[in-house]
């Protein structure tokens, strides 16, 4: 391992978490806009042209907000809890690829993070920890609200993430391999989604409740539990909860690409990889276009039906998917 | 002999060692759970030393992931994080200590004699704990506890499913009566 | 539903109680006169036997400085007709009457109310709390020789402000000072809520007795003052197990101004703009529900094009209401806003007539004691028509496709916070609340005031009492609405716009009246009491919202916390008319 090596890693490394912070601040203007569209408003306009300057003055905003701790909080906790949200939204699209590779200063520059065989596990191993911040957060504000909204999400997304792992596990059986680089590849003829439409439902759905995104955003309720687990957090605080929940927005558009809508594969991409990325990026807006649109339109289901919808059908949809690929996959391959 | 990879195993494993004892000392069960999860994770992290990712990812998603997640789930639910002030093992304690330092012993004349072990340690087979290799024990070798293992887990999802049968959402649609004007 | 026939005609009842009820002969009043020892059997009686069901107003009138108290009650029968007054005359220094909560359990608030603002004592109520003031507040300010903090003068106009035509500030020159009383040993500064504590002990006491098998957990949430779906400051306490309510009580009196307070001193035409604050989205109905009562009392009747104006305007403010309670219901249900806005695209095409014909928006000031304020202006009725044949039918289509078919809005709505027709009837539920539980009384059939006779519509009513039942009742008032309306811009005549010449001051006779009308949100009364002078004597609002809310606990009661603001969303309340 030279020094050349490991100096690109950082410079990869950092860069990706300038992309997803700054998509961050982004996607909060393209929400807003695109609600702001679906709801006959302008939206956010008054910060730069077309206030693209917005989520400039956003940041701004909540860098000079007091940050309030209760009396009763748990401190230590409740400082711990935004970090221990935001890390594992930082970290889990280190494993997804953005293209195959392109030359820059005369060197060949891989344009993935990692690519390792273990990536979907890696998927997993991440989401199933980034319950704890919001957990942690409810339990610590010690706000009868706050705890409610965590103890949904502990519950909710405990539930979603066996229906999540299945759907995962779907593209891992069609591509005979756990790395994104390889699922990405082996979807050159042709998209999963055409092939595995309900495992990318299943994995829709469950990645949404997985994100307490709308509509199953339980855990922060507005209606009834005003903020949920982040009722009590102000300024930078609340903010690292935010950035966490659109970071992880982006997240699941990013790995959702990967695994069922052929990631950074387009057209020509295999005779001018630098196209990757963009069509990664194209791919995720529209992700993203959907998740949004989803939220300006529909009601919130009531937390027991939701519960009872993961248990009752997602899981065992799941289930049956994931079997019946196993079949097949036999009967074919032989 | 000092090389980088014993530094990181020692610091590693005092981590390990720390955060142990800190769920066994701590008085409040949620930091309890926490240090516990530290522990996991950095037990992970020596897997990951070992060359064993998949094993490492494993214990990540398994105990940090799932399992203490409802360890934490039922300690918030039942709000059951204060243990009670006082002594609650009382003379017992006495025993504990006695049965633990007899544990420490074992395990150190086991260190002490079987001192082969550590070779063994030191250089795992290189597909040890890889997918392939994981899944080939898990569907050859053992093929049939892991079949009997994934039914009865899928026995018990589907009697959990039927036990908690809520009422169904009826889709009949629904009109009003209409008392008009000359009843 | 079947109604039992009375076996008893109300002749027959007050033959039965010769020389206990007393009909109240003073000039300009109606109803009999009880004693409190009587109260109980006769109203019970008149419950059961003749058919009086129906509990829609309890009030009080203080007759300082005669040493005595009258308390009002209003009682109607759900299968139509007028009321039947009943009033009780009891001493101004202990005044106790027996409660009527066991038998017309929708008089809870109301008693409350009266115990708070008159400090009538209701004996055997369950739960005879101050309602709208905090506990440890002095006085009964409803009472004619309490003050308010600067206090200036019995009656409006003052002096300080006219006729000497001098703005002041009344503070400066007030010969009472701040007139600021605090009970002994209190200090603002220290003052915490009492009342609190034994409201939520006494809640999971009451709770914790109906648990059997388990003893769990049990905690009480405050939903509110402070929350982003109570739809203003009100609070909903509610004892919690896991997601399940297993009690709730309302707190409200956030935003109490006392109304009628200072509705007893303005003069009778100066309560017109302020009607208007009561229900701030349907103003032109609260204009006139008050316009009848007062003309009632004046005993004069306005013109036909003017009859016509106001049916006009109260239905467009039924349309108008109804597109706002759904939408912000779709809202509690948790969509993001945009169920909201896109239906309250249409009101903003209605408010643009009220404000051709009122010059205000919201608060309209339109209607005047024998007509309207102004005619409607050139090209209104033009837009009117336009309106009602185009883009209001568009709307209600709209509603059907998106949401009355909608899955995701019946899951949510169907069987939730359901509400029986015996319930909806004790607990003096108005409305929409009331026809969805399955009881068809609209007061504008059931007791037709202006020219509400005239039109064909129908009164629709649902067969479950739940949230999509109010939902499907609202949405079909509002086409009964159009269809009014469409008769109505058919119809209306030309002429006069008022009787008489327009007056600064009304010329009110003594006497009493309530005047109600079948507002947006419910049954909307006005009893207002005459002494002859240009101001009010007694001026008593009976607020849907307010009474609706007494039916909030039942409803509310083993549903889910998500459900319970679904619920009050249901109910469609507006703060400023619950508070008062």
């Amino acid at each position: 391992m030279d020094g050349a090596m490991i100096l690109e890693w950082v410079i990869k490394s950092i860069f990706l978490i300038l992309v997803m912070t700054g998509g961050f601040a982004y996607v909060t203007l393209y929400e807003r806009k695109v609600l702001a569209r679906i709801q006959v408003r302008i939206g956010p306009n008054r910060a730069g042209p077309f206030g693209v300057l917005q989520p400039v003055a956003d940041g701004i905003k909540l860098i000079f907000k007091e940050e309030l701790v209760p009396a009763k909080a748990d401190k230590l906790i409740f400082t711990l809890a935004p970090v221990l949200t935001v890390i594992p939204a930082l970290i889990i699209t280190a494993v997804v690829p953005w293209g195959t590779e392109v030359t820059l200063f005369g060197r060949t520059i891989k344009l993935y993070l990692a690519d390792i065989n273990i990536a979907v596990l890696y998927l997993m191993a991440v989401t199933s920890i980034s319950i704890y911040g919001i957990a942690l957060a409810g339990w610590s504000s010690n706000n009868k609200y706050a705890t409610l909204g965590g103890l949904r999400a502990t519950a909710q997304m405990i539930s979603y993430e066996l229906a999540l792992g299945f759907a995962m596990i779907v593209p891992v059986m069609m591509a005979g391999s756990m790395s994104l680089v390889d699922i990405v590849e082996s979807q050159k003829p042709v998209w999963f989604v055409f092939v595995q439409p309900l495992a990318f439902l299943i994995y829709f759905i469950a990645a949404l409740a997985e994100i307490n995104r709308s509509p199953f955003d339980m855990p922060e309720a507005e209606q009834e539990l005003t903020a949920g687990y982040h009722t009590e957090y102000s300024g930078m605080k609340f903010a690292l909860f935010f950035m966490a929940e659109y970071i992880k927005m982006i997240a699941i558009s990013m790995i959702g690409s990967s695994l069922f809508l052929g990631g950074y594969r387009g057209p020509f991409v295999d005779q001018l990889p630098a196209l990757g990325p963009l069509y990664l990026f194209i791919k995720v807006a529209i992700v993203l276009f959907v998740i949004i649109w989803i939220r300006a339109t529909l009601p919130r289901i009531r937390y027991d039906r939701l519960m009872q919808f993961g248990w009752k059908v997602l899981f065992p949809l799941a289930l049956l998917n994931v079997f019946v690929t196993g079949v097949v996959l036999i009967l074919v391959g032989g | 002999m000092l090389t980088t990879g014993t530094i990181i195993f020692g610091v590693f494993a005092l981590v390990v060692i720390a955060s142990a004892l800190g769920m066994l000392l701590s008085r409040n069960a949620i930091y309890a759970a926490l240090f516990l999860v530290l522990n996991f994770a950095t037990v992970a992290v020596l897997y990951l030393i070992l060359g064993a990712p998949f094993i490492a990812l494993v214990q990540i998603t398994v105990y940090a992931g799932s399992i203490m997640v409802l360890f934490l789930f039922v300690i918030m639910l039942l709000g059951a994080e204060k243990l009670p002030a006082g002594e609650p093992l009382g003379h017992h304690r006495w025993i504990a200590l006695l049965f633990g330092l007899v544990f420490l012993a074992e395990l150190a004349l086991f260190l002490v004699y079987r001192a082969g072990m550590r070779a063994a340690v030191n250089t795992p087979p290189l597909e040890f704990g890889s997918p392939a290799a994981v899944g080939m024990s898990l569907f050859q070798k053992y093929a049939l506890p892991f079949e009997i293992t994934g039914f009865i887990l899928v026995v018990a999802t589907v009697g959990a499913i039927l036990l908690t049968r809520g009422e169904g959402f009826k889709g009949r649609k629904r009109t009003l009566e209409i008392q008009s004007q000359d009843k | 539903m079947s109604v039992e026939k009375p076996v008893v005609s109300l002749a027959d009842l007050c033959s039965r109680y010769e020389g206990l009820l007393v009909p109240d002969e003073r000039q300009g009043f109606e109803g009999y006169l009880i004693s409190p020892d009587h109260l109980i059997s006769f109203c019970r009686s008149l419950r059961d036997d003749v058919g009086y069901d129906y509990l829609s107003s309890v009030t009080g009138v203080d007759n300082f400085p005669a040493e005595q108290m009258e308390v009002v009650y209003h009682f109607y029968r759900t299968t139509g007709g007028p009321s039947f007054n009943l009033k009780l005359q009891v001493s101004r220094h202990n005044p106790v009457v027996p409660s009527l909560v066991p038998l017309y359990p929708g008089a809870d608030f109301q008693e409350r109310e009266a115990w708070d603002l008159l400090g009538i004592r209701f004996e055997g109520h369950p739960d005879l709390r101050r309602i709208m003031m905090w506990e440890g507040f002095e006085g009964f300010p409803l009472r004619k020789d309490w003050r308010e903090p600067f206090f200036e003068d019995e009656a409006k106009p003052f002096k300080s402000r006219w006729p000497d035509g001098q703005v002041i500030r009344s503070e400066d020159q007030n010969p009472y000072k701040n007139n600021v009383r605090y009970p002994n040993d209190f200090d603002p500064e220290q003052w915490t809520p009492v009342g609190d504590d034994a409201l939520y002990k006494g809640m999971l006491n009451l709770s914790q007795n109906i648990q059997s098998e388990f003893k769990t957990d049990q905690i009480v949430v405050n939903l509110g003052p402070q929350h982003p779906s109570t739809h203003g400051v009100f609070r909903m306490v509610v004892v919690l197990e896991g997601e399940t309510v297993l009690s709730l009580k309302p707190v409200m009196g956030y935003l109490h101004r006392n109304h009628e307070k200072i509705g007893e001193r303005n003069t009778f035409l100066q309560n017109m703009p302020f009607t208007d604050r009561l229900d701030y989205i349907s103003s032109m109905s609260n204009n006139f529900g008050y316009a009848l009562a007062v003309e009632k009392l004046m005993g004069i009747r306005p013109p036909e094009r003017a009859e016509y104006i106001r049916v006009m305007m109260a239905e467009l403010t039924r349309f108008l209401n109804h597109i706002f309670s759904i939408g912000f219901l779709l809202n509690d249900l948790g969509a993001f806003f945009t169920p909201a806005l896109y239906a309250i695209e249409e009101r903003e095409l209605i408010l643009d007539v009220f404000e051709a014909v009122s010059g205000s928006r919201m608060m309209c000031n339109y209607f005047r004691f024998g007509g309207v304020a102004r005619d409607l202006p050139d090209g209104v009725l033009e837009k009117i028509k336009e309106l009602v044949n185009d883009r209001l039918p568009r709307k209600l289509e709209e509603f059907e496709r998106y949401l009355t078919k909608n899955d995701l809005v019946r899951i949510r709505c169907e069987g939730v916070g359901v509400l029986s027709p015996e319930e909806a009837i004790a607990l003096s539920a108005a409305g929409p609340i009331l026809r969805a539980s399955g009881v068809p009384y609209d007061v504008r059939r059931a007791d037709p005031y202006s020219i509400y006779d005239r039109f064909d519509f129908d009164v629709a009513y649902g067969l479950h009492g739940d949230i999509y039942d109010r939902y499907l009742v609202r949405v079909e008032e509002m086409r009964q609405s159009l269809r009014i309306l469409k008769q109505v811009v058919r119809d209306i005549p030309e002429g006069p716009i008022m009787s008489g010449k327009p007056q600064y001051q009304a010329r009110v006779p003594p006497g009493e009246a309530y005047g109600r009308v079948e507002g947006p949100k419910g049954e909307l009364g006005f009893y207002v009491v005459s002494n002859g002078k240009p101001n009010p004597w007694r001026y008593h609002v009976r607020a849907p919202s307010f009474i609706n809310l007494t039916s909030l606990a039942t409803m509310a009661k083993n549903q889910k916390i998500a459900d319970v603001v679904a619920i009050l969303g249901s109910i469609d309340i507006v703060l400023g008319e619950v508070d008062r």
